[in-house]
């Protein structure tokens, strides 16, 4: 008895262990989301009213809003989206469908990998070389474009994960009945995996809406309402980027509520993406 | 005791009077990437009959069956070499249509597929393909295959809900009413009932039966109570090769080849 009391008794004082340090990461994980919700919580309240969705960006001491920076931004995220949308959707339709496991696909699959990873800044400045130092000039455009080149691989890679979590058997039903290969994908493919594809758009709008690096270089900031992308464009995160570091309080307290503001358009965002991806292909 | 020599034969196959041959296969050789799946195999299946492929797993009856529309042609590793010749055209031919070939030959696989759409739009699909028709008629030609697949009672008044929330069995009549639906020649049914209960799977055969009198039927089975009751003619194959070939009940009850007979009676596979 005793004989084997020894080794079991290790096993139970080592998972006891291990569990005691799952138990502190998590906490400690936990608690770092806690305190930085409730910073924003307690500071950005205070800064949050009407004003901040019918003013633009004040001069120090007077009074303002953030409508500028907050149009700026949805202007933005919706060109960027729609273009990243677009190539994200058909470069994973044609990762999944076409390219496999061929040498090409592989190639492509590793390089859209690399800039799913890379750092948003370097977009930043990649864009800044190419758009605004060649047009001589910041522009929302630019800044779209920084945005979208880190929305795109995002969803070229989740559309081509569900893409291939659909049957093979679906798409060959489908041939067979003489359908081709692009009105398969387009009613059956598609449609079979709409939910997934959507998550992961909607997973990319929330990783772009709060990107400051590339804005930096690309739309820099707007003092005044401005809906024209070929100038330079207001928009959240650049903003609470200068408030914040700035010396007036009215400032900062712009600054808290636009990051509150960001902050809650992700969890709204992500949770409707939960709901999303937790919905599909019942049968 | 049999006073009949015994000469057992290594292979066997019925020729079909020509007059009644719908699809001809003649040597046909298939590799998946290289590794050869079928090895000349020459065969004819008859018009308004059906014909059951049966033996073993692996020995290429599905690799048959999908070379007849040329569900391959999707893969660039796979290859086939020789003729089917339906109605006397080759379909593997470089300059065949694949696309129309396909509309001419339906096809049911083992699990049920139905679309992520409404079993209207289900069964509707491969007609909208290639028969642009008025609303009314393309009801019509709906109800009239969902009927045939025996299916119809259970769905008309739910046409509008998706054809997922069917039971297993109702989607494969369902995949079934598709397949009829654009009215093709052949129909091809890939152990269509391995994923249903005893009593979809007796439907599923009543329909068959029920379809035999339009069409050309191959189904590939792993029941050989099936094929014995469904089909007109049965082959057996082992290892890439058709070993026999006859009058189901011939090869049921008085199978030529030694292979054949050791399977049937349930002496391997």
């Amino acid at each position: 008895m005793t004989v084997a009391t020894g080794p079991r008794l290790s096993r139970r004082i080592s998972e006891g262990v291990f569990l005691v340090f799952c138990w502190i990461a998590t906490l400690v994980a936990v608690l770092a989301l806690a305190a930085i919700l409730w910073s924003l919580l307690s500071q950005g309240i205070g800064g949050l009213d009407l004003n901040i969705f019918t003013k633009s960006t004040p001069a120090p001491g007077s009074e303002g809003g953030l409508l500028n920076a907050i149009l700026g931004s949805l202007m933005m995220c919706a060109v960027a989206m729609v273009a990243a949308v677009i190539v994200g959707i058909l470069a994973g339709t044609w990762l999944s469908e076409f390219a496999r496991d061929s040498y090409y696909g592989k190639v492509i699959r590793f390089l859209n990998d690399v800039l799913l990873s890379a750092p948003s800044i370097l977009v930043g400045l990649f864009v800044y070389y190419i758009l605004v130092a060649p047009l001589k000039g910041f522009s929302g455009f630019a800044g779209a474009v920084a945005l979208a080149l880190i929305a795109a691989p995002v969803i070229t890679r989740t559309t081509e994960d569900v893409l291939r979590l659909q049957p093979v058997a679906l798409r060959e039903a489908s041939v067979a009945l003489g359908a081709p290969m692009w009105r398969t994908i387009l009613a059956v493919i598609w449609k079979a995996a709409r939910a997934g594809m959507l998550t992961g758009a909607l997973l990319a709008f929330a990783r772009i809406s709060g990107e400051t690096a590339p804005l930096l270089f690309t739309a820099l900031n707007n003092q005044f309402l401005s809906l024209d992308l070929t100038k330079p464009t207001a928009n959240l995160p650049v903003v609470i980027f200068n408030f914040a570091l700035s010396a007036y309080d009215d400032w900062r307290r712009l600054a808290w509520a636009g990051a509150m503001l960001i902050a809650a358009t992700v969890l709204t965002v992500t949770v409707v993406a939960r709901i999303l991806a937790r919905e599909p292909n019942r049968s | 005791m049999n006073v009949q020599v015994e000469t057992p034969q290594e292979t066997a196959v019925l020729e079909l009077p020509p007059e009644t041959v719908k699809l001809q296969i003649k040597d046909l050789n298939f590799f998946y990437s290289g590794k050869q799946a079928l090895f000349d195999v020459s065969v004819s299946f008859a018009a308004n009959a059906v014909t059951a492929l049966i033996g073993p797993s692996g020995c290429g009856k599905s690799t048959l069956l999908r070379t007849l529309n040329r569900m391959y042609s999707l893969y660039p590793g796979q290859k086939a070499t020789g003729q089917v010749l339906l109605d006397g055209v080759d379909v593997l031919g470089p300059r065949v249509d694949v696309a129309a070939l396909r509309a001419r030959i339906g096809m049911v696989f083992q699990k049920p597929t139905p679309f992520p759409m409404s079993i209207f739009d289900n069964v509707a699909y491969g007609v909208r393909l290639y028969e642009p028709m008025s609303k009314p008629d393309l009801a019509i030609r709906v109800e009239e295959s969902l009927r045939r697949a025996a299916l119809w009672e259970e769905v008309k008044d739910k046409l509008k809900e998706s054809g997922l929330s069917l039971s297993g069995g109702q989607q494969q009549r369902l995949c079934v009413a598709r397949g009829i639906a654009v009215r093709p020649e052949i129909l091809l049914l890939d152990e269509p009932a391995s994923a249903l209960d005893p009593i979809s799977t007796a439907r599923l055969e009543e329909t068959i039966a029920e379809l035999k009198r339009d069409y050309t039927i191959v189904i590939v089975t792993h029941n050989m109570g099936q094929a014995a009751r469904l089909s007109d003619h049965t082959g057996f194959m082992y290892l890439g090769k058709l070993v026999e070939f006859g009058e189901t009940e011939q090869l049921f009850t008085s199978p030529v080849t030694t292979r054949a007979r050791d399977y049937i009676t349930g002496r391997f596979g």
